[in-house]
């Protein structure tokens, strides 16, 4: 393994962020951190960077335990959310940096720059400076500097979450096929459900410091772990309903039943269910449900959708998740 | 109810007219009244005065270019002038450097910050004839605490390194270095501001730098500096004008322009002496003219420098 997290506590005051994580990043893997806000995935990425002091736990990058050794000589290289672009610098300089302090000779490390610059698309940019730069170029010109020192491991910090929705798109799809051009062991934090699906080769979900399952995109989503990852990833989040509720029949009794949106269809037949509201999102609709003392939410084609207050709900074979209501665990 | 724009510009929703217009002027009025009578028309008497004879009691007499002839042969200013240029030269880049390294230092959450940027700030704050009076008594060479404390550890009313302690108000090098001091203590306002310019630079890109393995001192010369050299360019071009001032209320308290031969004897009590006591406020105004170029050509160089740098 590249980057191995053993046990790994990190604690603010008396406050106890992290409680005690594992984790593993092969070599040439993207892990993508995932979570909500405070769930303390920025948390895990400075300790690892050696940002902030780790309480106990070990991390060591290829095989090298470098939980008490400075940032700099861990040989990792970070991707900020804002970018962390010198105003003051061009792209060449900010790319060459980290080569420069290093005491690199200039010409090689403007040369190792230029490389870098052209491998993320930004080779035209070399002499302008980070305020002449659109959101997507600076965030080309962090990753070329982070590429730029061939470091052991990749850490991205939300990098994503500053550009605007379209952008944000088409970064991903350059971030992903950079990285299958590249390789190297990357740790992605981001708090957003589509990017880690479609960008991670293993996704970790963290929840209050925690992890609550580790596994491979299509895991996560048809396989999670806990209610709270079954319900964190999807949007609409999966219904959950008693077993013995509403749409009975369905799990042994006693156990809580998990039905994604998509999974529960409208029509005449099946349990009989009131339609509270309705919301068109472009082709489909969100069917928001009252069956009974409970809710639940369908997603069914915008043209399919109830012209009445009253339905009847039936679910798609096979598509039932079961979990143990007192942990909250896949049964 | 219409969203209100976020972002737009301000040209657009402030409002105007003549009512507006006349609420404008007259919360502007006290401003420009006091900028008026206070700078502006004593500026132009000032300049009027500097071609002219007047002492106060005789009718100002037209002298054309005498006062400024004088001035070129009269020994006393010339000392003035190289005082002043002296202490500029000196005291506006240590001052600088001390608030910098205050700001630097200070920048951090630790145990007794506070209090140390208070105490950094507060001889600022202290009226100047009250901070020349308590320098008075700490320059004293008998009972003085500074050559109390340098005998510590000599003979004889010596140093320990037998040498006699520095004379602060009776030696010219000394009592030039008496004033010198005296404002480095005073740089409050400077230290403020460097203090507000480095809390507000990024931790980022000081993370990023702690990533990529930069010593102190390239964090320093390659990150600090240039973030905050558009705002030490502006307090290096504000302390260079206020020199010529601030060295006056030490120079009459502390040493009274001495000691012989005018050792601290600098512009601006070369005019004060020249006006208030001599009443030749024709001269003394000739005089701030020369102050007045001088400033102006410094700024006008150390602008220029700045940019080039930049």
């Amino acid at each position: 393994m590249t980057l191995s997290v053993t046990g790994l506590r990190v604690a603010h005051g008396a406050n106890e962020v992290l409680h005690g994580l594992d984790l593993t990043v092969a070599r040439d893997e993207l892990l993508v951190v995932l979570g909500p806000s405070g769930a303390g995935k920025s948390t895990l990425l400075r300790a690892v960077a050696g940002l902030t002091p780790v309480s106990a736990g070990r991390v060591t990058i290829r095989d090298r335990d470098v939980t008490r050794l400075r940032p700099g000589q861990r040989n990792v290289a970070m991707v900020f959310q804002s970018y962390a672009l010198f105003p003051h610098l061009t792209t060449a300089e900010n790319i060459a940096f980290g080569l420069i302090v290093r005491d690199m000779p200039k010409a090689e490390a403007t040369e190792r720059a230029r490389r870098a610059a052209v491998t993320v698309g930004c080779g035209h940019l070399l002499d302008r400076r980070p305020g002449q730069l659109s959101g997507g170029e600076r965030q080309r010109v962090a990753l070329a500097r982070a590429l730029v020192r061939e470091p052991d491991v990749f850490l991205l910090d939300e990098p994503l979450s500053n550009l605007d929705a379209e952008l944000r798109v088409e970064m991903r799809a350059e971030l992903k096929a950079l990285h299958a051009r590249v390789g190297g062991a990357t740790l992605h934090v981001t708090h957003d459900q589509v990017e880690a699906l479609v960008l991670g080769d293993r996704i970790a979900v963290l929840r209050e410091g925690r992890i609550e399952q580790v596994g491979t995109p299509d895991e996560i989503w048809h396989a999670p772990a806990t209610t709270f990852v079954a319900r964190f990833i999807g949007s609409p989040p999966m219904n959950l309903l008693p077993s013995g509720g509403p749409l009975s029949g369905l799990a042994p009794p006693g156990t809580l039943i998990g039905i994604r949106p998509g999974a529960l269809r409208l029509g005449d037949q099946g349990t009989p269910a009131r339609v509270e509201r309705i919301e068109v999102v472009g082709e489909d609709a969100h069917v928001y449900l009252r069956l009974g003392e409970h809710s639940a939410v369908a997603r069914v084609p915008a043209a399919e959708r109830p012209a009445s207050d009253e339905t009847h709900v039936t679910v798609r074979d096979g598509k039932v998740h079961v979990f143990d209501p007192s942990t909250g665990k896949r049964a | 109810m219409k969203a209100p724009q976020e972002n737009a510009p301000l040209r657009s929703t402030f409002p105007r007219g003549p009512r507006v217009r006349r609420q404008l002027g007259f919360m502007l009025a006290p401003y420009a009244v006091g900028l008026v009578a206070l700078v502006l028309l004593p500026a132009a008497a000032t300049l009027v005065l500097a071609f002219a004879d007047y002492d106060l009691v005789q009718p100002p007499q037209w002298t054309g270019t005498e006062n400024f002839t004088e001035l070129a042969g009269d020994g006393i200013f010339r000392t003035a002038l190289f005082n002043s240029l002296v202490f500029a030269a000196v005291a506006v880049p240590l001052r600088l450097l001390i608030a910098l390294g205050l700001a630097l230092l200070l920048h951090r959450r630790a145990r007794g910050v506070g209090t140390a940027r208070t105490a950094a700030a507060l001889p600022a704050a202290v009226p100047e004839v009250a901070y020349g009076l308590l320098w008075l008594w700490l320059f004293n060479p008998l009972y003085g605490p500074i050559n109390q404390l340098l005998r510590v550890g000599g003979e004889n009313g010596l140093t320990a390194l037998g040498r006699t302690p520095p004379q602060w108000l009776t030696d010219p090098t000394d009592a030039r270095a008496a004033i010198i001091i005296m404002s480095l203590f005073t740089v409050g306002e400077s230290f403020l501001v460097l203090l507000a310019a480095r809390l507000v630079l990024p931790p980022e890109v000081y993370e990023l730098a702690a990533v990529e393995d930069a010593t102190g001192w390239d964090v320093f010369r390659r990150i600090t500096l240039p973030l905050i050299a558009p705002v030490l360019g502006l307090l290096l071009v504000r302390d260079t004008i206020l020199s010529f001032q601030v060295s006056f209320v030490p120079a009459l308290v502390v040493t009274d322009g001495g000691p012989p031969p005018y050792a601290t004897t600098y512009l601006s009590l070369f005019v004060y002496r020249n006006a208030f006591e001599y009443l030749r406020y024709g001269y003394a105004s000739a005089a701030t003219m020369v102050m007045l170029v001088l400033t102006v050509a410094a700024v006008i160089l150390q602008w220029r420098l700045l940019r080039r740098w930049r």
